[in-house]
């Protein structure tokens, strides 16, 4: 299913920011980021709905929260959309 | 046996403690090296920890909350990542071995905030006319680990904000009965056990870590992040966070942490001082022995300390453990305190008290005293 990955610092900022999106409204999960979206090795990512995505970024923003990347996953494939 | 050493170690726990222990060796592997339900349940238990301490101590960021194997262990991060080797700090009297040692091991200039027994005022005017720009670090003990003295943090945390000297507080056995708000004292670090007031198991400790300040690390190795680089990650909690985490340990640090905000601190305070009121006079009545402790507890919370003319410490520590009761004799790692109270020479014994402990214990404590010196 299509959907976001918010790449995390660490898995301790993505908790931060699964909380946040709790906080909001934002149904998401925590995943390990698939090794070839990460520039330097591991990383945590929350993914969320393709729907979800501007509720995300704005309960992130309030918090002061900064995704390293954002991708999208369609058809097979991760775009990167944001950083 | 009849524990009375809460300062070194709190020995009967909250049973979810346990409870917690067993549960994260059956579930949880570790956390930040997986995406699988073993690993992220390990995850949540430690982010859940972390939020619990941070706002035990007005922290509004988990990620400034480190987990370290013990208080020493924080204190070592704390000390060395502001202390330059030949720096120069001023620390209280009452200083433990865990914040003089690494000083000794910098070669630091050591300015010591002399002041006597139970006079906080006196400890604050010493900081006052130490602490200048000069200085690297103000490093404090919150309540001295031998008799139970409180110290002026809160007001030598100002007077640090107004030089701009980083603060590093001790808070070893002031955690779980004291409050702090790290936020408003605006201390560069605070160091704890997870296994004292915190009712944790023993190998734990936390540093929390002020905004704006990069720590050295004392170990590099693996976080679960930033992989490819080879320099440790430069946020937190991960750059002071290398290796497996000790899970069971901080499942139990959480349950002896939650156990602490039902309980109340201030609850847990008062009880542990009326301990401590009750050991205090009923001691001080027996021939020959000293009790060091104000009448009224000023300035003390559930540590005290007392001595019997005759009679070596060590030796009365002994007779005490042979018949059932745990205490804690001789120089208990602070010399610097001990000299500061006058008591070096003699060393003391020192009775400790946890929410655990009731009047009835202190009573058959002071018994066996009197027993043993008659």
């Amino acid at each position: 299913m299509d959907h976001y990955l918010i790449i995390a610092r660490s898995v301790t900022y993505a908790q931060r920011m699964q909380r946040a999106l709790a906080r909001a409204g934002v149904r998401c999960q925590i995943f390990r980021a698939p090794r070839d979206l990460t520039e330097m090795g591991c990383a945590y990512a929350v993914r969320v709905a393709v729907s979800g995505l501007t509720d995300a970024l704005t309960a992130l923003h309030r918090e002061s929260l900064d995704p390293v990347q954002i991708f999208l996953y369609q058809r097979g494939l991760y775009q990167e959309v944001g950083r | 046996m009849i524990y009375l050493d809460s300062a070194a170690t709190t020995f009967q726990k909250p049973s979810a403690v346990e409870a917690a222990m067993v549960e994260a060796l059956r579930t949880m592997s570790s956390p930040g090296r997986g995406g699988y339900p073993a690993a992220l349940a390990a995850a949540d238990a430690a982010f859940d920890c972390r939020n619990a301490l941070a706002e035990l101590y007005g922290l509004k960021n988990p990620e400034q909350v480190v987990f370290t194997a013990n208080a020493t262990h924080a204190l070592n991060i704390a000390i060395k990542t502001l202390v330059s080797p030949g720096g120069r700090v001023a620390i209280s009297g009452y200083e433990h071995n865990a914040v003089t040692r690494p000083l000794a091991a910098l070669e630091a200039d050591v300015r010591i905030a002399e002041a006597p027994l139970f006079q906080p005022e006196a400890v604050l005017e010493s900081f006052a006319s130490l602490v200048d720009g000069g200085l690297e670090a103000v490093i404090c003990t919150h309540v001295s680990n031998v008799f139970g003295f409180i110290q002026p943090v809160e007001a030598i945390a100002a007077l640090c904000r107004t030089w701009g000297v980083p603060l590093i507080i001790d808070d070893s056995q002031a955690a779980g009965v004291l409050p702090l708000d790290m936020a408003e004292l605006g201390a560069a670090f605070i160091a704890m056990p997870g296994h004292k007031g915190l009712y944790g198991p023993q190998g734990t400790g936390v540093l929390l870590c002020g905004s704006g300040i990069q720590p050295r690390t004392l170990l590099e190795g693996g976080t679960g992040s930033l992989s490819i680089q080879q320099e440790m990650p430069d946020f937190l909690p991960d750059r002071l966070e290398a290796g497996t985490h000790n899970m069971p340990g901080i499942a139990g640090l959480l349950a002896g942490v939650r156990y602490v905000r039902r309980q109340g601190m201030e609850g847990i305070c008062r009880r542990e001082r009326q301990l401590t009121q009750m050991a205090a006079e009923e001691l001080r009545v027996l021939p020959g022995v000293t009790v060091y402790a104000q009448p009224d507890l000023h300035a003390q919370t559930g540590v005290l300390s007392f001595t019997a003319e005759g009679r070596e410490v060590e030796a009365l520590g002994q007779a005490l453990g042979e018949r059932g009761i745990a205490v804690r004799a001789g120089l208990h790692c602070a010399p610097l305190a001990h000299r500061s109270a006058g008591t070096l020479g003699s060393g003391t014994v020192r009775i400790s008290f946890s929410d655990f402990n009731t009047p009835e214990e202190v009573s058959r404590m002071v018994s066996v005293v009197r027993e043993i010196l008659s």
